[in-house]
């Protein structure tokens, strides 16, 4: 692995990914910078029969909560027949009550979703976490293997891997699956969003036209795009990069500038297709991830071939007792944060720290879940010409087209700080590409 | 059982033009068992077209926009109902009956409502009805009609701490105090026989069926309200919502009348 010619070429690849812009915004103590996002050229390999088992149990994940997502929106058998506690979706932040009779185009609700996973020490793979809502981060691996290819085209005749290049055909597919006459777009916030060069190298790729708000608008009941010489052009199909809350002033929030006006209200008659379905967040709330294995038990009637992290309620009375007993051993998470913020061990707090937490998860149990920390296995990264082992996990991502699509590839992000198990790009981490091997 | 005229008209007055504005109005009285809807006229003035539509909640609604320099916009409706045809309506979907039985918005409790609760527990007896009824009675004696000492923003909590409101803040601490006793509630906006503003009141699902309580009034509701919309809070079924360019300071009026027909 590490006679690879590729890796002469780090230095190289990282100057042209810093020249291609890709870079992520963020804003901290309300100045708005941009940051490299550090790659690391020692790829993540995974053999073929072992994605092949992680492909399966993406796409029965994926199908599960897309059923998931279409029951709560309407029946709620799965609370009727008390699987979910109603309290876990209802007091959900990521249920929203405007998406209640709602049918997207297909029953597709999350037509892009990042699953989030590690691998332990013991080489078997858990889920951390699905986002279904705007997941962020195919680009990265995309143009990273563009650039090594041209770095070092040995490297890539020496070695047969599934080329993951193919992601803007799946993501055609995609939403061309879903649209329901006219243009394809892609709704990006503006250049000050942390993903924007993924948006417009989205676009790029798949040939959608990259849109910010002002430049769409509705009339008479449908979506239109605003030509540069004033004209209208219907839309079919818009993959938003823009959370829900501010897609549409008129039906959330009303400080909104970068939404539109009114598209939730064609949305909801079918006229134009959002990608991915507003209201998603309440498949992916933390809390809910609880029960993503039985709702697969339940509406597929399957066990489930990937496995969670082993998780507990505190809102259980036994779950809670167990956490109690051994809080130093798990990390708790509040449900209502993103970003690995709102994550701590219990191991690594002060007795007062323990106190005051353990005072609020008894009054707000709802709040949290527990987790076993897993013992990741370790990934070697270069630091200078040596290597070193880090955490790292895998963002995979699986597409809703007509039929699940696994995207053979997926972003690794890794954590520099040798101590730390949180390795979100937004909190310093780098990247790594994901060779999948086609033998 | 009376057959009503209705008007209501709302005008919004800009202090310089506005650019250009976008609405959606939740002002369409509702047909259900207990109303039927004979005529209905909508003028919006600058006219320009509009879309209908419904929301989750079942409510109609009409949306647009207008793209020219204006001074004012109002929007002006009328027309005939006949209301009281029942007590009660039954319930629609199965799962309204979750959905309304959630604390949400601005019907959260806080310590002070929780508090009143658990003063008032001990006379809750028989059916949801009778148990709504009662709330809604110890309510009218212990928080008392004022105006403008709350606004359309105003949780349950911050009212009942304020000890007074308008049929809003009666009907969200109404809302707030029968889910904490686990029964289904939801909003209503609505008219109410009479010269006026809008108005608000209670629904609550008792066997299957939502009544109507109007808290402000104390009383139950049988043929004098016209029902337009409804929710969990007055937030889901806002009667107008909108969105102007420009436009500076805006003066909204609300005009409310219903009358009974001569028979």
């Amino acid at each position: 692995m590490y006679d690879l010619d590729l890796l002469e070429h780090t230095d190289t690849v990282n100057e042209l990914l810093a020249r291609y812009g890709v870079k992520f915004g963020i804003y901290k103590n309300n100045t708005f910078r941009e940051q490299l996002f550090p790659f690391d050229a020692i790829p993540r390999v995974i053999e073929r029969a072992e994605f092949d088992f992680l492909e399966r149990g993406l796409k029965q994940r994926v199908v599960a909560l897309n059923l998931f997502l279409k029951d709560i929106y309407s029946q709620k058998k799965i609370v009727k027949d008390k699987v979910i506690p109603e309290d876990f979706i209802f007091a959900s932040s990521g249920y929203m009550a405007e998406c209640e009779g709602v049918s997207p185009r297909k029953d597709i609700y999350s037509h892009i979703s990042g699953i989030d996973l590690v691998q332990g020490k013991d080489k078997s793979w858990y889920i951390l976490e699905d986002n279904l809502r705007v997941p962020s981060g195919a680009s990265y691996p995309m143009i990273a293997r563009e650039l090594c290819r041209r770095s070092s085209p040995q490297t890539f005749r020496d070695t047969r891997l599934e080329d993951n290049r193919n992601y803007a055909e799946l993501l055609r597919r995609t939403m061309d699956n879903v649209n329901v006459g006219g243009h394809t777009v892609i709704l990006t916030p503006g250049r000050y969003n942390a993903a924007y060069f993924e948006h417009s190298y989205l676009a790029e790729k798949t040939g959608a036209h990259l849109v910010n708000g002002s430049e769409l608008r509705v009339e008479d009941d449908k979506l239109y795009y605003v030509n540069f010489d004033g004209r209208l052009e219907r839309v079919g199909a818009v993959y938003r990069r823009i959370s829900d809350e501010y897609l549409d002033p008129m039906n959330f929030n009303p400080e909104s500038v970068i939404g539109i006006p009114h598209i939730y209200d064609v949305y909801r008659k079918g006229n134009v297709a959002l990608l991915n379905a507003p209201g998603n967040g309440i498949a992916d709330d933390k809390g809910i991830y609880y029960f993503v294995p039985k709702m697969i038990r339940y509406y597929l009637g399957e066990e489930p071939i990937l496995h969670n992290a082993p998780t507990y309620l505190p809102f259980y009375e036994e779950d809670m007792k167990y956490v109690l007993e051994h809080f130093d051993t798990l990390v708790l998470k509040d449900v209502a944060e993103a970003g690995g913020y709102g994550v701590v061990f219990g191991s690594s707090m002060s007795a007062k720290q323990k106190e005051d937490f353990l005072a609020l998860l008894k009054k707000e149990p709802r709040r949290f879940i527990a987790q076993e920390v897993i013992d990741f296995l370790d990934i070697d990264i270069f630091e200078g010409s040596e290597t070193v082992p880090r955490k790292a996990d895998l963002r995979a991502f699986v597409l809703m087209a007509d039929e699940p699509l696994v995207w053979k590839s997926g972003l690794t992000r890794f954590s520099r700080n040798p101590d730390s198990f949180i390795v979100n790009s937004s909190q310093g981490g780098g990247f790594k590409d994901t060779w999948v091997l086609s033998h | 059982m009376k057959k009503l005229y209705f008007e209501y008209y709302m005008q919004i007055v800009y202090s310089e033009a506005a650019q250009s504005c976008r609405y959606t109005m939740k002002c369409i009285p509702a047909g259900t068992d207990r109303q039927r809807l004979e005529t209905l006229k909508i003028q919006i003035h600058p006219e320009a077209d509009y879309c209908e539509g419904e929301d989750s909640f079942g409510n109609r609604l009409l949306f647009g926009g207008v793209d020219i320099p204006h001074d004012s916009f109002d929007i002006c409706m009328k027309g005939r109902i006949t209301v009281g045809l029942a007590a009660s309506e039954p319930i629609t979907k199965d799962t309204d009956a979750m959905l309304f039985r959630h604390h949400h918005g601005l019907t959260k409790p806080g310590e002070r409502i929780a508090c009143y609760f658990e003063s008032l527990r001990g006379g809750l007896q028989g059916t949801a009805l009778e148990q709504g009824k009662f709330l809604m009675h110890r309510l009218h004696q212990d928080f008392v009609y004022e105006q403008n000492i709350t606004d359309i923003s105003t949780t349950a909590e911050k009212a009942f701490r304020l000890g007074g409101g308008v049929c809003q803040d009666y009907a969200h601490i109404l809302i707030t105090l029968c889910r904490m006793a686990k029964i289904s509630a939801r909003y209503v906006t609505g008219m109410l026989l009479g010269e006026g503003k809008s108005h608000a009141w209670v629904e609550i699902l008792s066997d299957d069926r939502w009544y109507a309580l109007d808290p402000a009034n104390d009383l139950e509701v049988t043929d004098s309200h016209i029902k337009i919309g409804v929710g969990r809070d007055a937030a889901d079924c806002a009667i107008n919502r909108g969105l102007v360019m420009g436009g500076g300071r805006q003066t909204q009026t609300v005009r409310v009348s219903v009358t009974e027909e001569e028979i």
